[in-house]
């Protein structure tokens, strides 16, 4: 044992030393600079804890031999997380990445909880790993890292951190929306037999759903809290050609769905932007999703994991989310930019006029587009 | 829009409490056997209020589980639902889980962690190192399992 446990670390060892050796000269852009230096500073520590391994197993103590090989699963872990995940957005660091970057560093400098977490890009389907003291990754896919129209979907991303940093109290918000869900989905007189135990069952199925799908609901909020109708554009136009999925599910599927279906997260939208006084973009949204439906003939049934009853209590614990973790909140004159000048302007002001360029001029769109991110990069926000 | 967030958080999550479980197991087996381990007295302190801090609001978790009886467990992250469950299952496995984490209670080896001058509170040091030794061990082999499927999500499989 104690022979595989050194061989085992050298290995480990040899391979985080080529690591270091590899990121020590690379110079990234200005905005992955806190991103770089924590993965050397991971590295080090990792470092560090494979030549304490190797330290303990020279004591010659049997007894202890179990933990360094725990010790040494868990740092080859590490290792491999570092090695193919967290590492890319550092080798596969492009000048590109740059307007990204930057707006995804202003949102998390726009919050007190969120300011020193580095960030970092990558390639994939949008998403983000949220898991502070690492730093924060947000994946997108290489074609929408280089316009600006698909970028507000990163605000609904900057949610998940939000939770993160707030999940105690969010926690207990979500839980008494799913106590509220439990309570419209129980019948007010029960039977006491085998069919009530599977009914239960099924409620509890569904009200365990809520955590996941809440916090999602929750990120949507933050996506049009920061991001105005540039966010429910984006969002429109990404899912809606994703097919049928995006609006009915079989009911099996849904018990193990991250998400609700799209038209649920849609309707809830567009009321929050009616709330928000940007109904005509509201409407547009609503009746958008409603052509499509209509068109792929689609029956509205969820099997009792959304009903219009829920909305309310699911607005009032998005309303409730939404105080605790304070999200930056879009200014009617960034909606309404008519022109975005660069060092006075923010991003979503960027991304709102990006969009109203784009449904206004399609065909000049792209020339605009180019000239805009040339402007961001040399100018920055 | 991916849901690699929960595993994310959930592997970083084990991966800390793995870490705290090694680094006091390895003191305490040293202490117990009389080798000077003062590098790693901080890092085992550290480690001790991980563990509290985890096996506290666990514990909760734990009671929720055990009065619902197989009914939703509501405001709880489900893979933290999962290790609830997991460790109300193992707690039947006497053939794996014979500790006093499983057999006892939580707040057992929770008292245990903080009372870190065993000798001072009357308990033999040799009984009070071994008691929590076995604990921490289990809720590893526990925890060891766990992760394997965050780990998969983040990193596939091989």
């Amino acid at each position: 044992m104690r022979e595989i446990l050194h061989q085992s670390n050298i290995c480990l060892l040899r391979e985080i030393e080529k690591l270091e050796a590899w990121l020590a000269p690379i110079s990234p852009v200005q905005e992955l600079v806190p991103y770089h230096n924590w993965i050397v500073g991971a590295c080090q520590l990792l470092h560090g804890k494979v030549l304490q391994n190797l330290r303990d197993l020279d004591l010659g103590r049997d007894e202890i031999l179990s933990d360094i090989l725990s010790t040494t699963q868990e740092l080859s872990r590490m290792f491999s997380l570092y090695n193919q995940r967290l590492l890319s957005p550092v080798f596969r660091s492009l000048p590109s990445d740059q307007l990204c970057l930057r707006i995804v560093s202003w949102l998390h400098k726009g919050h007190r909880l969120t300011s020193n977490i580095p960030v970092g890009l990558s390639d994939g389907e949008f998403g983000i790993w949220p898991a502070p003291p690492f730093p924060t990754v947000y994946f997108m896919p290489s074609s929408a890292q280089r316009g600006l129209l698909y970028l507000p979907l990163f605000f609904h991303e900057f949610g998940h951190l939000l939770y993160a940093c707030h999940k105690q109290q969010l926690d207990t918000a979500v839980r008494e929306l799913q106590e509220e869900i439990l309570d419209l989905l129980t019948p007010v007189s029960r039977r006491n037999d085998l069919y009530e135990q599977t009914e239960e069952g099924k409620r509890s199925e569904i009200a365990e759903s809520w955590y996941k799908w809440a916090q999602e609901l929750f990120c949507d909020a933050v996506g049009l809290s920061i991001g105005g109708p540039s966010f429910t554009r984006a969002f429109s136009a990404y899912f809606r050609m994703l097919g049928r999925s995006q609006f009915h599910l079989p009911r099996e599927e849904l018990t193990n769905v991250s998400h609700p279906v799209s038209w649920i997260r849609v309707k809830l939208l567009v009321e929050r932007e009616r709330q928000l006084g940007w109904s005509l973009e509201a409407n547009a949204l609503e009746n958008e999703w409603q052509t499509l439906a209509k068109e792929m003939v689609i029956v509205e049934d969820h099997y009792g994991f959304y009903t219009d009853r829920f909305q309310p209590a699911i607005q009032q614990a998005i309303d409730t989310m939404l105080k605790e973790a304070g999200p930056y909140q879009i200014t009617q004159g960034e909606v309404s930019c008519s022109e975005w000048v660069a060092g006075q302007c923010t991003p979503v002001c960027l991304l709102n006029r990006a969009w109203s360029m784009f449904l206004s001029d399609p065909a000049n769109y792209s020339a605009w587009e180019s000239r805009a991110i040339a402007t961001f990069q040399a100018l920055g926000v | 829009l991916t849901t690699q967030w929960l595993a994310i958080q959930s592997f970083q999550q084990s991966q800390d409490l793995l870490d705290a479980l090694n680094t006091l197991s390895i003191h305490l087996k040293l202490k117990l056997a009389g080798i000077p381990d003062q590098q790693r007295t901080e890092a085992a302190t550290r480690a001790r209020e991980t563990l509290v801090s985890f096996l506290e609001s666990f514990e909760h978790i734990l009671n929720v589980s055990e009065q619902t009886k197989g009914s939703a467990i509501l405001g709880i992250d489900p893979r933290l639902r999962d290790l609830a469950r997991s460790f109300s299952s193992a707690k039947s496995d006497r053939q794996r889980f014979h500790s006093v984490l499983f057999t006892k209670t939580v707040s057992e080896v929770v008292r245990l962690l903080k009372a870190t001058g065993a000798e001072g509170e009357g308990e033999p040091l040799a009984a009070y190192c071994k008691t929590l030794i076995d604990s921490l061990g289990e809720l590893r082999a526990l925890i060891e399992e766990h992760i394997h499927k965050d780990t998969v999500q983040i990193l596939g499989e091989i």
